[in-house]
């Protein structure tokens, strides 16, 4: 389907475009790490290459990136597939990301008297354990953001965006909970599960 | 309460429940203060004492427990023996307690409650003998020590493992053994993983919760919260220590939860859940399952619980959500809270209240939000065509609702194409097998949401629920082919592009469009609500409308008038663009705009009509309004005329809508209650030279029709001047947004938006958010505004968009009564203006 041979530095700045579906340049750089005079230069191949557009200051991805990608991480990521450390870890990630699942929900949805209705946010109590059990959550992917980080340094942006997401939810930006137009704890989450799945060449059941 | 342990007691550091003043939350702290207040209303609630915030801010000085603090405690700690007839650390009932933080405010990042505390071998040991279940004591102990190992110790997940051994022990095996062995297995689990250990001794677990709630005043959450919040960081929190009540000890005994009135529905009667021999978390885990508390409770605790329930609810005049606990037979209260409830029950609620008159009416309406009545009204499928679409078979699945509302579109299968047909207008509800971040164009484009895959938890339910769109998630039989674009589902083809509709509560997705109307509950038990908050705040309320049919939703609304605008009736009936091009082509420039009045005439007649007797209040047509600029082609119009850019330049343009009004109003059979507003007026001259106009075509009509004249402020100096203004017209309307934007310097369309605004506003570059909040200037101008309202003058508020109860409270306490709203606007700011009178 696709000839294209990618580089690292390629498939870093296509995974976050294909991930975003449409973003900025900046934007880009800041998930990718890549730096931003760079980012530039490598849209510039992309686009030779087929897969990306630049339209209007946003970068969008072609049909044909996923498959380039797939690709790609199959070789980029032999050694991550055959890691026993980061498999177990990953067994693991899928009860975390049960548990982070049902907590996006309460954090949405209250039960009462049996029927779900939306939070309305006027009870902090029970908001203040909903966050407090998500930066748990989140603290539980460390052990694996560090074993995929110990293969390739960009998944350790995942902390430091989750970091950033959780401090502006202290700040009292409850939007950084769920929103999914900014960079939101469930965004990021969302993110990282794609990008791990094509980190292990695997499909999402959900 | 009274004995010897009160003498060192009143040292000051700590009081009990009995003793406390539930005013003083500054040194109880919320829970304290909460606990008290219950205590003194002569509630059963299990006794304990408060360690006030003063405490904690010595102990955050000097880094160690204040002195005299170790004794309170321990005289406390007899007190409690005493009143409880148990013993901490020993039998035959051991006395455990609960050790929780209340600070005065609420804030996160504060230690979380401990319970259970106490349980030491012998109270292990006698515990097991009074309640026969050493499997439960095993529970407890390691229920207990992972509670403390985590809040105390900063464990990170312990007890895991533990589980597994707590699941082996039987109910009559020996206690001390069982103590031992657990004891030691989560001791062993938590020094390899965290290094720590928990203290055997109660003494030792009593005080370490102690600092740690004191310490928990410092965590980073905590502080980070009040330095955003501006809570000072010296006030410190309290620390709230109970005796337990024991639900499972016999068969007498149980613990439940209930709600004064069931909280989904708002029906009145207790609603709720009690379990027999089992503690509170049995219930919450679900290992069991509760039954119906009228069944479940024996009958004279019933009787307590109903009328101590009445009571409470009587007395806070709020329905109370209510935990309890049944130790042998007698009835514990640990928890009473306002309960939180559906939209439906909150508007049933209100009505009854109101309809039994126990609590005041401002009670009755306290706990009704605008918001709930925005869901409340929110469009559902007429009931009679969604009966008739079900038994003709076309309910094509059912999958899980995740996301309410009932929708209708058509039905695209990719977010790009989903956004493209969104851009050009049309409603879509977009169909995937699974959702993923890169279908989120197409999922904020779309009105629906449908996919094949996934729970109520899914990355589609928690999207749409953050941008409130209808979805159903786990249509199963949804078989999506991307390639021929179609719908299969359970053999029955759908194309893209066919017409579906979305049940996002119910989960039913359906071939076909569905007519929405307003649902039954907003006029029926809301309508009396909103009729007594009406009559509290003794406001207008005029409702936009554009087209004859939108009458009848604006009267439905409670409307007590209308407002509409020519350049609006005008484009909604096609006549827009027409006008347009004859002003670029120097048509009618020249002359007196009979084509105008002609149209004006024309469309007017039939909304006037159905205006029945309501006041209409029309604005005239604004060449340079912001929202329409591209409607109104405003750069080659102004441009050619630069003079209809100001709101009297063409002062024929004015004479020729007021002729049309006059003449709609007479073929409508009205002789008042009609007036024309000029949008921009702002200086006492041009409401002058209006007053002229209209005087003279009242003359020219012979005084047959009168059309009143009125004037849209919208500019800093409008307002500023608004009493000489309204001296000369009959009415003026201040226009908030636009004189919100004016303020802030922004277009006012920008203010229509989430972006710029939202992004603006994260980065902390704007202190007010203009959309929602009323800016300090603007206050100061409407302030001025008052004196004309004081002086007689028809001066009202014309709002857009959703008006915040907080907006709608500063205007009436500013002294406006009179409003104009969207039509979906109408009902929250009737209840607002209601709830602003009542507590005002």
């Amino acid at each position: 389907m696709t000839a294209v041979v990618l580089d690292k530095t390629d498939y870093d700045v296509l995974d976050v475009v294909a991930l975003k579906k449409m973003a900025t340049t900046q934007v880009v750089a800041t998930a990718s790490g890549v730096a931003p005079d760079r980012v530039d230069a490598v849209l510039e191949r992309l686009t030779g290459q087929g897969l990306v557009v630049v339209a209007g200051g946003s970068v969008l991805p072609t049909d044909d990136a996923e498959p380039a990608l797939a690709a790609a991480a199959a070789r980029f990521y032999a050694g991550v597939r055959s890691d026993a450390d980061v498999l177990a870890l990953v067994e693991r990630f899928e009860t975390t990301n049960a548990r982070f699942l049902t907590t996006m929900s309460s954090w949405q949805q209250i039960d009462v008297g049996g029927r779900k209705v939306t939070n309305d946010h006027s009870d902090p109590d029970y908001d203040d354990k909903v966050v407090a059990r998500l930066e748990k959550l989140v603290a539980r992917l460390t052990p694996l953001l560090d074993a995929l980080a110990g293969h390739d340094a960009r998944f350790a942006r995942y902390p430091e965006r989750f970091a950033a997401a959780l401090g502006s939810i202290d700040r009292g930006e409850h939007e950084f909970v769920s929103s999914p137009t900014i960079d939101s704890v469930h965004n990021i989450w969302f993110e990282f599960h794609e990008d791990l799945l094509r980190t292990l060449g695997r499909e999402r059941a959900e | 309460m009274t004995g010897p342990g009160t003498v060192t007691a009143s040292a000051g550091l700590t009081r009990t429940f009995a003793e406390a003043d539930p005013a003083d939350v500054d040194w109880l702290g919320g829970k304290g203060s909460g606990l008290a207040r219950m205590s003194q209303q002569g509630l059963r609630v299990p006794p304990g004492y408060v360690i006030g915030t003063a405490a904690c801010r010595s102990y955050l000085r000097e880094g160690a427990l204040p002195d005299g603090l170790a004794g309170e405690i321990t005289t406390r700690l007899a007190e409690l023996e005493r009143r409880t007839g148990k013993t901490f650390g020993a039998g035959p009932v051991p006395l455990l307690l609960s050790v929780r933080s209340g600070a005065p405010v609420s804030m996160p990042g504060m230690m979380d409650t401990i319970l259970n505390l106490g349980l030491d071998r012998a109270a292990a040991v006698a515990l097991a003998a009074a309640t026969g279940d050493s499997r439960f004591v095993a529970d407890l102990i390691a229920r207990f020590h992972a509670m403390y190992a985590e809040t105390v110790l900063g464990a990170f997940d312990p007890g895991e493992g533990i589980d597994e051994l707590v699941a082996q022990v039987r109910p009559g095996d020996d206690a001390g053994e069982v103590h031992d062995r657990i004891w030691r297995a989560c001791e062993e689990a938590l020094a390899a993983s965290d290094g720590e250990s928990v203290p055997a001794d109660p003494r030792a677990q009593l005080f370490g919760a102690v600092e740690a709630v004191f310490r928990s005043w410092n965590t980073r959450r905590a502080s980070t919260y009040r330095e955003f919040h501006a809570i000072p960081h010296d006030l410190g929190t309290a620390v709230v220590v109970q005796s337990m009540v024991f639900g499972n000890l016999s068969d007498d005994s149980g613990s439940g939860v209930v709600f004064t009135r069931n909280p989904a529905t708002g029906e009145p009667g207790l609603f709720g859940e009690y379990l027999a021999h089992s503690q509170g978390e049995d219930v919450v885990a679900g290992t069991r399952t509760p039954d119906p508390v009228d069944r479940a409770l024996a009958p004279g605790l019933l009787d307590e619980l109903r009328r101590t329930c009445a009571e409470l609810e009587r007395a806070q005049g709020d329905v109370l959500d209510i935990e309890f606990t049944v130790e042998r037979s007698v009835l514990y209260f640990l928890q009473v809270r306002s309960a939180k409830r559906t939209p439906e029950a909150a508007v049933r609620i209100a009505a009854d209240f109101l309809a039994e008159g126990e609590v005041g009416t401002a009670a009755a309406l306290r706990h009704l939000t605008p918001e709930h009545v925005r869901q409340v009204q929110r469009p559902g499928f007429d009931t009679d065509e969604i009966d008739r679409a079900r038994a003709a078979g076309r309910v094509l699945t059912t999958g899980i609702g995740a996301c309410p509302g009932q929708v209708s579109g058509v039905l695209v299968l990719d977010p790009d194409r989903a956004k493209e047909r969104a851009d050009a207008g049309e409603d879509v509800i977009l169909a995937r097998a699974v959702t993923s971040p890169a279908d989120l164009h197409g999922m904020i484009a779309a009105r629906g949401i449908v996919t094949a895959t996934g729970g109520s938890t899914s990355h589609a339910a928690v999207v749409a629920r953050a941008l409130g769109t209808a979805c159903v998630v786990g249509a199963g039989a949804l078989v999506v082919d991307g390639a021929a674009r179609t719908l299969t589902i359970d053999g029955r083809t759908v194309a893209e592009g066919d017409e579906v509709s979305l049940d996002g509560a119910g989960g039913e997705l359906l071939l076909g469009r569905i007519s929405t109307a307003t649902p039954a509950v907003a006029t029926g038990a809301l309508g009396s609500v909103l009729a007594t908050a009406a009559e509290a705040s003794g406001c207008e309320v005029l409702v936009r409308v554009t087209l004859p049919a939108d009458v009848q939703y604006a009267r439905e609304a409670g409307a007590h008038g209308l407002v509409t605008a020519v350049d609006d009736v005008l484009a909604a009936t096609g006549h827009i663009d027409g006008l347009v091009r004859r002003l670029l082509d120097d048509a009618e420039m020249d002359g007196p705009f009979d084509r105008v009045a002609e149209l004006v005439e024309q469309e007017f007649t039939p909304l006037l009509a159905a205006a029945g007797d309501l006041e209409v209040g029309v604005r005239a047509i604004d060449l340079v309004a912001d929202e329409a600029r591209e409607m109104l082609q405003q750069t080659a119009v102004t441009t050619r005329h630069p003079e209809l850019a100001m709101p009297l330049g063409r002062p024929a343009l004015v004479r020729a809508q007021l002729r049309g009004l006059a003449r709609a109003a007479a073929a409508a059979g009205r002789t008042s209650g009609v007036h024309l507003a000029l949008r921009h007026v702002c200086d006492p001259a041009e409401a002058a030279a209006l007053r002229a106009i209209a005087d003279e075509a009242a003359q020219e009509s012979g005084g047959a029709v009168a059309v009143s004249v009125g004037a849209y402020l919208t500019s800093p100096r409008a307002v500023a001047g608004a009493s000489r203004i309204a001296a000369a017209v009959d009415v003026v309307w201040v226009e908030v947004r636009a004189l919100q934007a004016a303020v802030f310097g922004i277009p006012a369309r920008q203010l229509l938006t989430a972006e710029p605004l939202d992004g603006y506003l994260r980065r902390g570059l704007l202190a007010v958010d203009p959309r929602t909040e009323i800016d300090q200037v603007v206050r100061g101008l409407l302030d001025g505004v008052a004196g004309a309202v004081r002086d007689g003058r028809t001066v009202g508020m014309r709002l857009s968009g959703e008006v915040p109860e907080e907006a709608a409270a500063q205007l009436f306490g500013l002294g406006f009564r009179r409003f104009a709203v969207d039509a979906d606007g109408a009902r929250p700011l009737v209840l607002a203006l209601g709830k602003a009178a009542q507590t005002g």
